[in-house]
């Protein structure tokens, strides 16, 4: 197993925000982590990635305890935060450059393996030596962060709302690519509000809600256990979406400027 | 419907703020409770930067106090004395503030879409600028203010001395306005963002000299300075024409005082009407300017490629091997050379550090040529330590801070390297330029290079000077956010470094002057390297401490 939780819990003083979460996934399988807001989703992101400890519980990322093994890990997973936050008064290429230092890649090593990722993101080696990232467009910056987070080849990744900015055709490439890495045999965890994605591209779902695991398993297995039919559907029954439907239409009804 | 329904035409409809009085309360809540603020929880956000605010408000007050020794003196002298300072004080926050208050990136995307007019958007800004800046005037001027009752028992001159104050506030904040807004139209919108971050190092730079310049002078003039007795130009300096404003209406009330006064009403009215009223609407401009790309492509003659030829060149190679210190090095050399949010922090909050010593420098050195080797020299070495303390201070803070997640993502059980290269980058572009420029002044002053050897004890602690900013793993640069800088909880380490400099310049005097200066560089060369150890050892233990 690549990734297991065991009970990870995660309070913030009285409130807590990841509540006994097990679950174990394999090598090569795309996990959806799915839930509302504030169920807890980027809390076990940052967990299983060593940005922030775990109250409670245990989890192994290939086989490396995250708490006592908190290096290994890092080595071996990738992230690409949703904040998506980048230093932008570098350029692109000396940003990604840092990130492969950190990493220890070689900077030729290094140079090698962006190049390639700006070839398959259509990004030019100009503008990635030229513009500094706080002139890039929302999209290209995503895919300077997707490309740092894969750049030392991690056996593990996980993208926290990755589509966010991409526009059509690079969504397309990124969902391709995902595809392409789990047949390579990665594992990559994809938490994200697009549904209908998560639907086509992931070999299983996860959803949680106030911290704790509502369900688990393969998008048209629960879609046709609960007669939902499509994974939107089963989502906003499972987590009060319906409620939210019906107050839409009230408000929409009632509501006076 | 019910009666409390608010649609109920029943119920009168409440009286609906101006836009301008609105956006004054946005600016004051977003400035007090910062605009970067990671965390949950509301309450503490708040407290935290207006504690750190009211702790800033207390070192300001306590400073004040130095008016006190200018009990029995003449008004003037007391009036030029608290408008120096307070024009340097209030020089340097708005010229460090302006830019984030007055020009943020993320805010056209917000407001400018709105129907606000640049005028009142301006206007709401200013009015938090000078708000804020009295506060902190109020607070320097307190203990003035009974001083200047106490001596010339005169009651009319705590309430002239805060109108007068309140007019230099005007003046500051219309003058740092007023720069802005003259790069915009002179120079283009392209080159806005180098322009904004060069004129506010100039507005600073200019708010600190005069600040400095003029309270010595008044200790110069044997200790009295009346209005018309002193050299002429002094009358040219901002802080003159307030304090003639003081003068004229609660001390002597000679010709020249009413003379400054008229001059500093009608400059302040004329730059006040100028900034926001007749280039109001460039004002706009600016703002998206900011959002426009154009200005922020890197030129082709680049920094990237001195600074790679730098970090690949021996010495420096050789001290950057490790990959992680390179490159937090390089992240840190880029930030000090082309970010406009760090840039301003950064070279307005040293200029101070290069004034003080020159002045000692100047103390000792007679007009006829003649100079005491006195503590000038070393000073002048010792504190130049305070170089990169401020400089990896400010460096920590950054408005792109959630991009320093990368590091504790990245395999490194804790921040030493970062820290390191950090340490290295500001040591190199910012402490060895300032030394060097400190040496050459020092020569040229005293055209004795044997002197030259009084700046080793400043040379032997500036590494364990550097050190101190990352103990406890806290120099990890870019990665906390500007709204936290806000605090005067630098002041603690900036004394510390002055005791030691006034000691270790003390020693290093007596030393030279009693043939023993040898032997203290041995046992400062000693102590310098145990502690340097020391930290390193406690620094490379440090573990990354959880983000919550």
């Amino acid at each position: 197993m690549m990734i297991v939780l065991d009970q990870l819990t995660k309070r913030f003083g009285t409130q807590t925000a990841v509540d006994a979460l097990s679950f174990e996934i394999p090598a090569g399988q795309i996990v959806g982590f799915l839930g509302p807001n504030g169920a807890g989703k980027s809390t076990t992101l940052k967990m299983l990635t060593g940005m922030i400890e775990p109250s409670g519980g245990r989890a192994t990322v290939c086989g490396y305890d995250l708490q006592r093994e908190p290096i290994e890990v890092k080595r071996h997973v990738g992230f690409v935060p949703e904040s998506g936050a980048v230093f932008e008064s570098l350029t692109g290429l000396e940003y990604l450059e840092m990130v492969a230092a950190l990493y220890g890649i070689p900077q030729n090593a290094a140079r090698a393996r962006i190049k390639q990722f700006i070839a398959f993101f259509d990004l030019s080696f100009e503008t990635l030596t030229d513009k500094l990232l706080g002139a890039y467009s929302k999209g290209m910056r995503r895919k300077v962060v997707i490309t740092s987070a894969l750049l030392h080849n991690p056996p593990v990744v996980f993208f926290d709302e990755p589509l966010d900015g991409l526009d059509a055709n690079a969504a397309v490439g990124f969902k391709a690519l995902i595809q392409t890495l789990a047949r390579e045999g990665k594992t990559i965890v994809y938490s994200s509000h697009i549904l209908d994605v998560v639907e086509r591209v992931c070999h299983r779902v996860i959803i949680i809600d106030k911290g704790r695991l509502l369900l688990d398993g393969k998008p048209d297995e629960l879609v046709a256990a609960h007669s939902a039919g499509t994974l939107e559907k089963l989502f906003t029954q499972l987590t009060g979406g319906a409620e939210l439907e019906r107050r839409a239409e009230d408000f929409a009804r009632t509501f006076r400027p | 419907m019910s009666a409390t329904d608010p649609t109920s035409p029943s119920v009168l409809p409440e009286p609906v703020p101006a836009p301008e009085k609105i956006l004054r309360r946005l600016f004051l809540t977003l400035f007090l409770r910062g605009r970067g603020a990671r965390g949950l929880n509301k309450q503490r956000v708040p407290k935290s930067i207006g504690e750190k605010l009211a702790l800033t408000l207390g070192i300001y007050l306590l400073f004040g106090c130095m008016a006190l020794f200018f009990l029995g003196q003449p008004v003037f002298a007391l009036a030029v004395y608290l408008h120096a300072m307070t024009f340097m004080f209030l020089g340097m926050f708005i010229a460090s503030s302006a830019g984030e208050i007055l020009f943020n990136k993320e805010e056209a995307d917000i407001l400018l879409h709105r129907p606000i007019s640049p005028k009142a958007m301006l206007w709401a800004k200013v009015r938090v600028l000078v708000e804020v800046s009295l506060w902190l005037a109020f607070a320097f001027n307190l203990a003035g203010l009974f001083v200047g009752f106490g001596s010339a028992g005169n009651w009319r001159f705590p309430i002239v001395h805060l109108a007068s104050t309140t007019l230099e506030a005007l003046f500051c904040t219309g003058c740092v306005v007023l720069t802005y807004q003259l790069c915009l139209r002179w120079f283009g919108r392209e080159r806005l963002e180098g322009l904004m971050t060069t004129a506010q190092v100039f507005v600073a730079v200019a708010a600190v000299m005069s600040g400095q310049i003029l309270p010595r002078l008044v200790f110069r003039v044997g200790h009295v300075l009346n209005v018309g007795e002193s050299s002429w130009w002094i009358n040219l300096l901002p802080p003159a024409w307030f304090a003639g404003l003081d003068d004229a209406f609660a001390g002597s009330a000679a010709l020249d005082s009413w003379l400054l006064a008229v001059l500093a009403v009608a400059v302040t009215a004329l730059i006040l009407w100028i900034a926001f009223d007749k280039l109001a609407h460039d004002y706009e401009t600016g703002l998206q300017a900011l959002n426009e790309t154009i200005s922020t492509r890197v030129k082709k003659q680049n920094h990237r490629r001195w600074l790679d030829r730098l970090v690949n060149v021996p010495p420096l190679s050789w001290w950057l091997r490790d990959p992680v210190a390179r490159a937090s090095f390089l992240l840190t050399a880029a930030y000090l050379i082309r970010d406009r949010d760090v840039k301003l922090r950064v070279y307005p909050g040293i200029v101070p550090i290069l004034i003080l010593p020159f002045i000692f420098l100047f103390q000792n050195h007679h007009p006829n040529g003649s100079h005491d080797i006195g503590f000038g020299v070393p000073f002048s070495g010792i504190y130049l330590g305070m170089v990169p303390l401020l400089g990896l201070g400010i460096l920590q803070y950054s408005q792109q801070w959630q991009a320093s997640d990368i590091f504790r993502v990245a395999p490194m059980s804790g921040p030493a390297q970062i820290c390191h290269g950090a340490r290295r980058a500001v040591l190199c572009l910012l402490a060895l330029p300032m030394l060097l420029l400190v040496v050459l002044i020092v020569w040229l002053l005293r055209g004795d290079l044997s002197q030259l050897i009084l700046f080793l004890p400043g040379i032997i602690a500036l590494p364990v000077f550097a050190l101190v900013p990352s103990i406890g793993g806290k120099g990890v640069p870019l990665s906390l956010p500007t709204d936290a800088a806000k605090a005067a909880g630098r002041g603690l380490n900036m004394i510390l470094v002055m005791i030691v400099a006034f000691a270790l310049a003390w020693l290093a005097s007596l030393s030279w002057s009693q043939g023993w200066f040898w032997w203290l560089m041995l046992g400062e060369t000693i102590v310098a390297i145990g502690l340097y150890a020391v930290m390193r050892v406690a620094l490379a233990n440090v573990r990354w401490p959880s983000i919550e």
